[in-house]
């Protein structure tokens, strides 16, 4: 892998930060010591942890205390989810969640429910929002959370927090928001006081952090049952190794956007309308799947490509360097068509020639006119080849 | 493990054979639907008396492995009679690309099912031949011997998953698959059964069971 690689699959994972992987460097080779108390750098370490809470806590204005490390998202949502089921299963067993919610949230509630809970799931229209009326009417007086994925991995829609949390605000009884913030966290702007959240869950490698680290913010006072077992060296709830390395790794990739989060959204809010414009501009029949811009994740575009197969293009544009996701049901190791565009009321057509492009903040303009001109040559090219193409190359 | 093409299929998938339209084709077929998430089409333009494929074309709106596999049948059947085209089966097509993932193998199935639907709309219209197309138990297993559990790459038929074929007073075909219900091929499988059988327009409803 010697020729410069276009990366357009930010939402799957992004590529570490070299300036992550220098400041995580000693915590490997010299201070790989776990927080002490007493002894120097056991000492040393801890305060590091310390000011790795205080600094993430600010990034989503929560307390330091609220945040516990973990090992990713996958891992925050199935820690605070079982969690909070099981501390409230005296009160109820019902959890309210989405047809379009991310897998890591839909597997975990499967799990749930062989164990004897009850869920909930509401539905999106075509744009990815949740059905608000729906989620109002769907709760009941045993309902102890709701949890939902903050930003679509497939649409880019951003859910409508501060509505949801109104709703949940009114109902008669408490109920715990939970939110997967895998996507949303360094996109969209989160407050977890004003938004009033008790719960969310991030992933340090999708913003070029770390793989393997992730933390999960819990609001002082929630109810959450411990599901994993042993020595408890930072957080009853995450017991086990303190993975040093990856806690300063999360924290240094988390400064390096926060230091100045306006510009790096608007950068990527830019990279995106170019990339937009210019395959609007230049390839007809196509579709916006989501939100328009201004809306949407910044980071974030899905379009469908009529009469054209969405794993075809992902090898040729692949053949080009670029590289990219589909929705199509040929790349699905089952044969399925996307759920998320199924939900959404899009045709079988419009899912499988889709594509989804996913930007970070190594997404330069230069790859944005590369990918738009590699995409130009190969839709034309497919569409030459399919029998449905005939009326599109006219 | 990964899914991988060989690399001729990434051949015939950079650099497709006998792409394109005939005019006035001797035979044509489109097997597949977009709905299924692929479709293809073939033209044979075959020499009458010899009953030689003196050319072919195929457009597809599908993969990598269906253009491929197109690419390579195409091939395979150019030159020949169309009593040895016939023959071509989806094992030697996978064969002759080097092989495919099990996943895929439904794609050299399409190709094998469009090109012989293709030498039949010829024969129909160019041979005066007629073919038992009705909604037979014959037929409806014809149909089914098409259909890929993707898990191996091997047809529902042949791996005994189909323990029951019917069909009731009320035109209703009725399938039972032995199957675990839980297992992650069976949607695909469904759909692939409902879109092979619904070309039967007799067929009032598709029934499966899964027992």
């Amino acid at each position: 892998m010697n020729k410069e690689q276009v990366y357009l699959d930010a939402c799957k994972t992004t590529r570490l930060d070299p300036k992550v992987l220098e400041e995580m460097k000693p915590y490997f080779l010299e201070k790989y010591w776990f927080p002490g108390n007493f002894t120097d750098i056991g000492n040393e370490i801890a305060d590091e942890i310390s000011e790795s809470q205080k600094k993430i806590a600010k990034t989503i204005n929560a307390e330091p205390g609220e945040i516990i490390f973990t090992s990713g998202g996958t891992d925050g949502n199935n820690i605070a989810l079982k969690g909070i089921m099981a501390a409230n299963r005296e009160k109820g067993k019902h959890f309210i969640t989405s047809k379009v919610s991310h897998p890591s949230v839909l597997t975990v509630f499967k799990a749930l429910e062989d164990e004897g809970y009850e869920g909930t799931y509401i539905s999106a229209d075509e744009e990815g929002y949740l059905d608000l009326e729906e989620l109002r009417s769907s709760i009941r007086k045993d309902t102890t959370l709701v949890a939902l994925t903050h930003i679509n991995h497939t649409l880019g829609t951003v859910q409508k927090i501060d509505a949801i949390s109104e709703i949940l605000q009114n109902a008669n009884h408490k109920i715990n928001f939970f939110l997967d913030s895998c996507e949303a966290y360094t996109k969209i702007p989160i407050d977890v006081k004003k938004q009033k959240i008790d719960a969310i869950s991030i992933s340090g490698h999708k913003f070029n952090g770390p793989k393997g680290t992730g933390f999960l913010f819990v609001k002082d006072g929630t109810k959450v049952k411990k599901t994993q077992n042993g020595i408890a060296r930072l957080h009853p709830l995450k017991p086990g190794v303190v993975n040093v390395p990856g806690i300063v790794g999360i924290t240094k990739a988390a400064d390096l956007i926060f230091e100045d989060f306006e510009g790096h959204v608007e950068r990527l809010a830019n990279l995106q309308k170019k990339l937009y414009d210019g395959i609007k501009q230049r390839i007809d029949d196509i579709r916006l799947n989501g939100p328009a811009l201004g809306e949407r994740s910044p980071a974030h575009l899905n379009i469908s490509f009529m009469a054209v197969e969405g794993e075809a293009i992902m090898m040729m544009l692949n053949f080009d360097d670029i590289h990219i996701e589909t929705g199509s049901a040929c790349s699905a190791k089952e044969l399925k068509a996307d759920y998320i565009m199924m939900n959404t009321g899009r045709t079988f057509e419009e899912s499988h020639g889709s594509v989804r492009f996913t930007l970070d903040k190594f997404v330069t303009e230069e790859q944005i006119d590369k990918t738009i001109d590699s995409l130009e040559k190969t839709i034309k090219e497919l569409r030459r080849r399919s029998p449905l193409g005939k009326k599109k190359t006219n | 493990m990964a899914i991988k093409y060989s690399e001729k299929v990434i051949e015939h998938f950079k650099n497709p054979h006998n792409i394109g339209e005939l005019e006035q084709p001797s035979g044509a077929a489109t097997e597949g639907s977009p709905a299924c998430g692929d479709q293809l089409s073939i033209y044979l333009d075959i020499e009458e008396g010899t009953n030689v494929i003196k050319d072919i074309k195929f457009q597809s709106y599908g993969c990598a492995s269906n253009i491929a596999t197109a690419s390579i049948i195409t091939d395979m059947a150019k030159g020949k009679t169309i009593d040895q085209a016939k023959e071509i089966s989806w094992k030697q097509a996978a064969e002759e690309l080097g092989g495919l993932p099990p996943v895929k193998m439904h794609c050299s199935v399409l190709a094998v099912d469009a090109l012989r639907s293709a030498i039949k709309d010829y024969e129909k219209k160019h041979l005066g031949k007629e073919f038992d197309e009705s909604m037979s138990k014959e037929n409806v297993k014809k149909e089914l011997q098409k259909i890929i559990y993707g898990k191996v790459g091997v047809d529902i038929l042949t791996l005994k998953l189909v323990k029951y074929i019917g069909i009731d007073n009320d035109n209703n075909i009725i399938i039972d698959l032995e199957m675990d219900k839980g297992d992650k091929f069976l949607p695909d499988i469904k759909e692939e059964i409902e879109e092979h059988l619904s070309k039967f327009d007799r067929a009032n409803e598709i029934k499966i069971n899964v027992v």
